[in-house]
Parts: structure tokens; sequence; C-alpha cells
């Protein structure tokens, strides 16, 4: 089975995928308000994903979901390398697992809230 | 033909109300135990591992004795415990899914020195809150205790894909069980106090009942939540209140299960209020929407947490509850329809050879199994799985997908998460200065509890 790592993207990271092969990948989802680009990955990476994060899951569409905003970061930045949306990018951000998980567990304790007025 | 849908009895026939108003009588009932040295302060039941909180008992004493549990009217005995694990009926014959116990260390049993027949006075923060009239003590066998309230997929092979393990949080529940089982009904003798916002949304079995009379609602589905609501819920909640008899349903019940929850859920108070925000932004009207909750560390234990929510909503007068895909589930323990199996033709397995509308004993709630909304790009709507024909078109939206977008700080779309919604969730991450549950607010949640407990004098 095939399972998806979806990165969505910012005015900045679209930026960054501008004029790579990868731009042709780009998605447009609901009615066009979102931006996307999906990894897809077997089992074996699938399954070292979710051992590597507690929270990550898998949802109703099969996509790995929950997994730390640093390792959707790291997942960004090597598909910028790579110029690939291949599942070698993510073996190549799993090979950097420490580094993630020690980002992770500073970004479990705070995330800063978005500006926006709430009352 | 019955045109009309009654308002179910309570699960058992009558409401269980175990809570004692009369100060005088408390404050005697205090003195003597503890003038008898019978005085416990409740403890959170602690991951048998890691040491963190998982539960805390308090929650099932009052969901017990304001009757959300009804008939259920307090720890259950040794007898009682065999039936619900084998058969799912209390020894009265009524269904309920799971053991609910008073379980404490052998360390302290031996420093209390109670036994059957005594009155145990219950703290909590310190203050008297209940008492338990201890009818029998036995001792379990936590890991048992775990394997058998959910089965495995050999003992029930309908629906079990996976042996529980301790990723489900719902079996480290019960595998942290302390051994000692006090035995007996709970009495609260001083009602706590609800904080805020959960003070504005403590809605009892009996007071909502008397607000379905207020508002004229015959008819009323509950919605079972967990979650913010993202628009697909709200789909959901308004498509299967069509649902009713010769009209739609008059109103819908949300009721969101309060308590330990996992990592990366949303916080408690975000939960309500996010709820609360989709009647005051005029998604559903107020007068058709109220919400609610129940105090539960949950079990996510898929068709047997239905079988629970089934209860706690026909005793707080529901006439029909909606059951999705992946109900109250966690990982891929259960078919992902197992609830929806259970209440169109029953889990034999789990005794139920039939729905459990059917057995006897059973529940008088109907069942609204519904599939799943996505959004339709060619369509242009948030379609219903069923209906809409563009499935190669299909973007389906998930709790999962939208906690991923809030994480990395990008407001979903109001097509997917209405902005009343999603402000309210910033509110709360304000606060508690994370969007989602963390270790840091289950130990708040911990020391603070949902409520304070007054002085009794």
């Amino acid at each position: 089975m095939e399972y998806i790592l979806e990165v969505f993207l910012d005015d900045y990271r679209l930026a960054k995928l501008k004029g790579t092969p990868v731009e042709a990948n780009i998605e447009a989802v609901f009615g066009g308000e979102l931006k996307v680009v999906r990894v897809k990955v077997g089992e074996e990476v699938k399954n070292d994903i979710l051992k590597a994060f507690e929270t990550a899951r898998i949802d109703s569409r099969a996509c790995i979901t929950d997994t730390p905003v640093a390792f959707k970061r790291a997942l960004f930045e090597e598909i910028v390398n790579q110029k690939s949306l291949g599942e070698e990018v993510v073996k190549a951000v799993l090979a950097n697992i420490d580094k993630i998980k020690e980002l992770a567990a500073k970004e479990a304790e705070y995330l800063p809230a978005p500006e926006i007025e709430t009352e | 033909m019955e045109l009309y849908f009654n308002r179910p009895m309570p699960h058992g026939g009558r409401l269980v109300e175990r809570v004692l108003k009369d100060k005088k009588a408390a404050k005697k009932i205090v003195q003597a135990c503890e003038k008898a040295g019978a005085v416990y302060d409740i403890k959170p039941t602690l991951h048998y591992k890691r040491g963190t909180p998982v539960r805390n008992v308090y929650r099932e004493i009052m969901s017990v004795c304001y009757g959300f549990f009804s008939p259920v009217e307090g720890s259950m005995t040794s007898a009682e415990l065999e039936s619900v694990l084998s058969k799912r009926r209390l020894l009265s014959g009524w269904v309920f899914p799971y053991p609910i116990l008073f379980d404490i260390s052998k360390e302290d049993y031996q420093k209390l020195g109670v036994d059957a027949g005594d009155r145990l006075l219950l703290r909590l923060k310190g203050k008297p809150f209940a008492i338990l009239d201890i009818e029998e003590v036995y001792e379990i066998d936590p890991a048992e205790l775990a394997d058998r309230t959910f089965g495995t997929p050999e003992t029930n092979p309908e629906v079990v894909k996976e042996k529980f393990d301790d990723k489900h949080p719902g079996w480290v529940i019960y595998r942290s069980h302390q051994p000692i089982i006090l035995a007996g009904k709970f009495t609260i003798i001083n009602e706590p106090i609800f904080k805020p916002p959960f003070d504005r949304f403590w809605i009892p079995p009996r007071k909502c009942r008397e607000i379905f009379d207020e508002r004229g609602w015959r008819t009323a589905i509950a919605h079972q939540t967990r979650n913010v609501p993202h628009v697909g819920h709200e789909m959901l909640m308004k498509a299967a209140a069509f649902t009713g008899d010769v009209e739609p349903c008059h109103g819908i019940l949300v009721n969101a299960i309060i308590g330990v929850k996992r990592r990366g859920d949303y916080p408690d108070e975000a939960i309500l209020e996010a709820h609360d925000m989709v009647n005051k932004a005029g998604y559903i009207k107020p007068n058709r929407h109220l919400v609610s909750f129940t105090l539960w560390d949950m079990r996510y234990g898929n068709p047997l947490e239905s079988l629970l929510h089934g209860i706690i909503r026909q005793n707080m007068g529901c006439t029909h509850h909606m059951f999705g895909r992946d109900h109250a589930a966690v990982g891929e323990y259960y078919d992902k329809f197992a609830t929806q199996i259970l209440w169109l033709k029953g889990i034999p397995s789990y005794g139920f050879d039939k729905p459990p509308t059917e057995v006897e004993g059973g529940l008088q709630i109907r069942p609204q199994n519904m599939r799943e909304f996505w959004y339709c790009p060619k369509c242009k709507e948030m379609a219903y799985s069923e209906n809409c024909g563009h499935d190669k078109e299909k973007q389906k939206l998930s709790g999962s997908l939208i906690r991923g977008l809030v994480a990395e700080g990008v407001q979903p779309p109001a097509i997917i998460m209405r902005p009343e919604v999603f402000k309210t969730i910033v509110k709360w991450w304000k606060k508690f200065n994370y969007p989602f549950v963390n270790e840091k607010y289950v130990q708040y949640k911990e020391e603070t509890l949902e409520v304070d407990v007054p002085d009794i004098d």
C-alpha cells in the first residue's frame, strides 16, 4: 500500500519550488484555496515514520499526519534540495532523525500562536 | 403506524442520581468517616510504564452520580465485572460495555484497613467529595483486565484487527489500574463547582431533558465529539439531523468527552467553545444546537465506546445518535466500520447477535450511521460520499489534515474550517502556548481538573 506525506505550500515555499521539476506537481485543493505537493512512500518508510514520532498517525486518506513541524520543514527542504517528490527525500530526512527529534522535543513544549484577533 | 418518536426512557428505566444536597447530613457523614479513619484522597491513574496521568476516577464518579452512566451506580463487584467482560451486560441484564472500577494500590488498601460494609470518604483536591459504600473488596490482574475489556483478534474476529497494546490509550488506562478494587455505590456529598468554560456546558441528564422540554425538542440527535469542528463535522451534524420522524430532528446535542486525551488532540476548553461557536456564528441556529459534555477519560474502544455513547445520550434524552466511520477509534485496532456493524447487525463475540437496539436490556436510541463528507471541486460543495459521483476528484478532509495546517501556522481555508472556529483554537493556543494537548497540558489538567471543590462548612 502507498502512503502519502502532504506538504502545504505558502508563498515562500511556492517561490522555492518555482522553476524546479516539482513545480509541475503542485496541486490546488479545496476550491483552489490551498496548494500542496505529495510525497508517496511505501510500507517500510511509513513504519519508520510512525516509529520515530509518537504523535504520527494515518488518516482516512492514507496520509501520514501529525508529524512534528520540524519533520515537515526538513521534508520540504529536502524536496527543494533533491528537486524530487520520490521516497528518497523522506529517507534522506530520516537519516537525520536525531536532530529532528531534538527540534521536535522543543516544539512539543511551545509553538507560537498566529497573531490574529481572538476576541 | 406511529408517526412520532417519543423520547426514550433512561437506560435501565430510571436516571441514577446519587448526589446528596443536604449539607448537614453530608457534614455528619464526613465526621463519621474521619473518626473511623476511612478517608482516601483520590489520585490520578498513572501510565504503568511512563508515570504520566491517563485517568482520574473522579470523572467516573461524577458521570455515575449525575446519571450519565445510568443504570450504573458505582464501582462494579467481581460478579458484575465478569458479566460486563463476558457479555457486556450488568447483572441486572442491562447492556453496559466497560468496567467501572474504583481501584487502589495494595499499600493504600493496607493503610486504609477498610472492608465490605465500611463507608469510605473520598476526597478530591483535599476536600470531601464523595463516599463509597463498600460491598466487596477484590483483586484484579490489570493486564488481563485490559485485554478482556477490548478483546483480541482471536476472541473478537468480526471487528478486532490487531492485538491491543500500549499504543492504545484505552488499553493503557485499564492496564494502569491498581490491583485492589473497592466495589460499591458512590454518592457525591459535596458538589464540585465547574470552572469556566466548563460551567457553561455542564448539563447532566435530568437538566438536559428539561432543556429539551423547554425548547420543544421531541427529537434530538447526538453528536459525539473529541475534536474541534471542521466543516465536515458541521455538515455531518446538519445532514444527520435530517433524520427524525415526520420532520428533521428538532435539535442537535453535541456531547464532548472531556478527560485525559491523546497528545495532538485539542484542549478540552477549545473543543467546547469551538463547537459553541458553530451556533454563535449562526452556522446552525442556537435554538437547534446545544453543546454539552460528559466527564470520561476516553477508552477509544470504537464499537464498545459507541455503546457507552448511546447510553449517555439516551440518558440525556436523545432519540437518535449519529455514528461515523472510525467512531471513537485510534490506530488500526478495529475495522473502520466496527461501530456501524454493531448497530446494523450486532457483533456476536461482544454479546450482540443482534443490534444493541434489538437485544434484551438494550438501548432505545436510534443509530444514524453516516459515511463521510468531502470537498468536491466539481459539485463545488462539501458533498456526502454516498451521493457525490466524482470519486476521482474528491478531496477528503480530516482532523489530522487541519491539525497539520494549524501546527504550521497556516489558517485553514474557510471552506474546511470556519474562521470563528479557528479563532477559538487560537484563543486557547495563546493561553496554553500550544494548540494541542501536550505533556504540559496533561499535567496542568491533572493538577487543576475541570472543577474546584468547595469547603463543606
